[in-house]
């Protein structure tokens, strides 16, 4: 019976479409929800997670429709920012959330979408805000680690995995004498901003220090000579400028990288590859100059709700409080291997799980990006140039970036 | 003919061309006026606008440090291009005029690399092309020319010289279909009497061919080089595709240089394409003379 109702009402919102006349009835609301995909190809894409939210959440609110859209990572932010420009909001993203989009006044805050807030992770509250209000729902989050191929490292005669730089360069020239990539370096635009910050906390650096940019601070500019000499005597792949994350993922789970910067995501890739044996991961910490570094960097994906036209509110906060109930949290972690965004669904992951416990536990310690309005210049700058500061002399490209934050937005 | 009779038909024309007038003024000439307009405004990276900028957009361009670089990337891009496939297309347009066995199939053949979309065309190269195990890298591999996988000589697409290389190579294949085919039209139209005439007094084969065909050639020639112009300066796909235009914008030419300043800067990159679009004219008017030479000799 619901079927038929429901199939009803999609030939007669496509009937309406063919007319162009598609426009808000009284009753039947539409909620565009745009979303980043974390899947690796047609099995595993976010559309199938967010098509049995849609359609569980349909089935209790049938005057609700939610159109889920999917991404490509590698093009969400610009095609976001793509409506955005063309005054084509979509209702809810997830994904990337630019406090830009709350300076101009497009998002609603949080509270007025979600009826508990205080369920959200604490520790991105402050990356999710703007002008101290909450505009983004911590979504799902994650941490890094040194991911090393025990395998590799057994036949290159390696022990223990590295602490130090200094470690990293010896057993990464060991294991490229064996014809394998040592050290994965993706510096290519997908997530280079990522990779970037992980060194620069190795050696005491960062993007900003108390709110001041001080990407081109001397620490910086040593942490970029260091990384230059190790890609000039070959320990990583060739060019890390060109390298995206996702293809030397892909790599590592072949096996031919012996270790790089991942995180909880990368798990199922491995899985997928069926290349490595269990027990041929290892994760550690990050490595840095002089030890590993005792802050990890913590990555957030937020939920954002538009304001559009101002008539979905209602709507959109019935959806959102559906959607971020912990057995969909739940799903999306056990789908992807992210963290989740939730208090209590973390809790809950924590006493289940004890692969991923740790990575829960390092949460509230975890460093984050900036959330200046101008991050997201600062950040596409980042991907797209700072592979070109592997040279000679990486303190003009750096230079570069500091004059984009300063400049503004 | 009465004066009411005399009045609707002198206004009877503008019936039938105004619709394309109007059509051309609102997808045409509208947009060039927005791009010039935004030119000159101050845009937030969301698309809202913060006023009027003069002339900043257009400082802030050409203090771009890579923008010398693009500039002359792009004209090398062009004419490198646009050479290679003229050249080879007359070759080839040559051939498809003889007579021989499967040469329909081999005529439906060669739509193929312009029937397939650019950007699967450039996304297969990339793959092919991977420093790890790309076809075109194993191969090499297994004839010895390449000695390891993962270096910088596997790495075709890391370093800006390889990469742009290749990248022409692609332009080349996706153009000479084109090309191809409005020369063999060309040589299709050249009436064969002349060429019995030159066989009657004795000239060769060489001969023939610079003195009858390539004159003859000469408008299709020129139409289909200064449209492979255009194509070739507005190519995005190949290079979006292939590199993004890095490492950097090292192998940015202007169109996908455009492209990347719109994500942060919507005026400075509405000044691009200003830029853009007076070279493209300068293309448009050459050819516009050109097509009004031909019209001349007829």
């Amino acid at each position: 019976m619901r079927i038929a109702c429901r199939s009803f009402a999609v030939a007669g919102i496509m009937a309406a479409a063919a007319l162009g006349l598609l426009t808000t009835a009284a009753s039947a609301t539409t909620l565009n929800l745009v979303v980043a995909d974390y899947g690796t190809g047609p099995k595993d894409t976010s559309q199938i997670y967010w098509q049995k939210i849609a359609d569980d959440f349909h089935a209790v609110n049938p005057s609700i429709t939610v159109k889920v859209q999917t991404i490509n990572w590698n093009d969400f932010d610009t095609k976001v920012q793509t409506m955005v420009q063309n005054r084509q909001y979509p209702d809810i993203t997830e994904g990337d959330y630019f406090s830009n989009y709350a300076q101009e006044g497009l998002l609603y805050k949080v509270s007025d979408v979600f009826t508990d807030p205080s369920n959200l992770m604490p520790v991105f509250k402050d990356l999710g805000s703007y002008n101290g209000v909450q505009y983004g729902l911590p979504f799902t989050t994650s941490a890094r680690a040194l991911f090393y191929n025990k395998a590799i490292f057994a036949e290159a005669g390696i022990t223990n995995p590295p602490k130090t730089w200094e470690e990293i360069q010896t057993d990464a020239a060991k294991i490229e004498a064996k014809g394998k990539i040592g050290f994965g370096l993706p510096l290519g635009p997908e997530e280079a901003q990522a990779e970037t910050l992980l060194w620069f906390l190795g050696n005491g650096g960062a993007y900003q220090d108390g709110g001041k940019w001080v990407i081109d601070s001397p620490q910086n500019v040593q942490t970029l000579q260091f990384m230059t000499q190790l890609v000039k005597a070959g320990d990583t792949e060739p060019n890390p400028g060109t390298k995206n994350r996702t293809d030397l993922f892909n790599e590592f789970a072949q096996g031919q990288i012996g270790m790089m910067n991942g995180e909880v995501a990368l798990l199922p890739m491995i899985t997928a590859a069926n290349v490595l044996k269990p027990g041929d991961l290892g994760t550690t910490g990050i490595a840095g100059r002089t030890g590993p570094i005792d802050k990890t960097l913590g990555v957030c994906d937020f939920v954002a709700a538009f304001k559009t036209d101002g008539t979905k509110q209602v709507a959109i906060k019935k959806f959102l409080d559906f959607a971020f109930q912990d057995k969909y949290q739940l799903d999306f972690v056990h789908m992807y291997l992210e963290l989740p965004g939730t208090t209590s669904a973390a809790e809950a992951l924590a006493k289940t799980d004890a692969t991923l416990a740790p990575f829960v536990k390092a949460l509230p310690n975890a460093v984050q990006y900036p959330n200046d309005p101008v991050w997201a210049q600062v950040k596409t700058q980042i991907q797209q140039i700072i592979g070109t500061a592997i040279g000679p002399d990486p303190k003009p490209v750096l230079t570069t970036i500091q004059q984009t934050a300063l400049k503004g937005s | 003919m009465s004066a009411s009779r005399l009045r609707a038909s002198s206004f009877a024309p503008l019936l039938w061309v105004g619709p394309a007038m109007a059509l051309i003024a609102l997808v045409v000439l509208w947009p060039v006026v927005i791009m010039i307009r935004t030119a000159f405004q101050h845009i937030s990276p969301d698309g809202f606008i913060l006023g009027w900028a003069g002339w900043r957009n257009f400082r802030y361009l050409f203090e771009e440090p890579d923008l010398y670089g693009i500039l002359i990337r792009t004209v090398i891009w062009v004419i490198v291009v646009v050479a290679a496939t003229m050249l080879i297309s007359l070759a080839m347009a040559q051939l498809f005029n003889q007579n021989f066995p499967g040469r329909r199939v081999a005529r439906w053949a060669l739509i193929a690399p312009w029937a397939a979309s650019v950007m699967m065309t450039s996304i297969v190269f990339r793959w092919a092309l991977d420093p790890n195990n790309g076809v075109i890298n194993v191969f090499l591999h297994d004839i010895g020319w390449l000695a390891r996988f993962n270096t910088d000589a596997s790495d075709w697409l890391g370093s800006p010289g390889t990469a742009f290389a290749w990248m022409m190579v692609v332009a080349v294949f996706v153009s000479i279909p084109f090309a191809t085919y409005a020369l063999l039209a060309g040589l299709q139209s050249i009436p064969t009497d002349i060429y019995e005439a030159a066989k009657v007094d004795g000239a060769g084969a060489w001969r023939t061919y610079r003195t009858i065909t390539l004159p003859l050639l000469r408008p299709a020639f020129v139409v289909a080089l200064l449209i492979n112009v255009i194509n070739v300066f507005n190519s995005f796909p190949i290079i979006w595709e292939m590199t993004r235009g890095g490492p950097g914008h090292q192998t940015s030419t202007t169109t996908t240089f455009m492209y990347q300043l719109k994500q942060s800067y919507i005026g400075e990159s509405a000044a691009m394409s200003v830029l853009n679009f007076a070279l493209v004219m300068i293309v448009v008017m050459l050819y516009l003379r050109a097509t009004a030479k031909r019209r001349e000799d007829i």
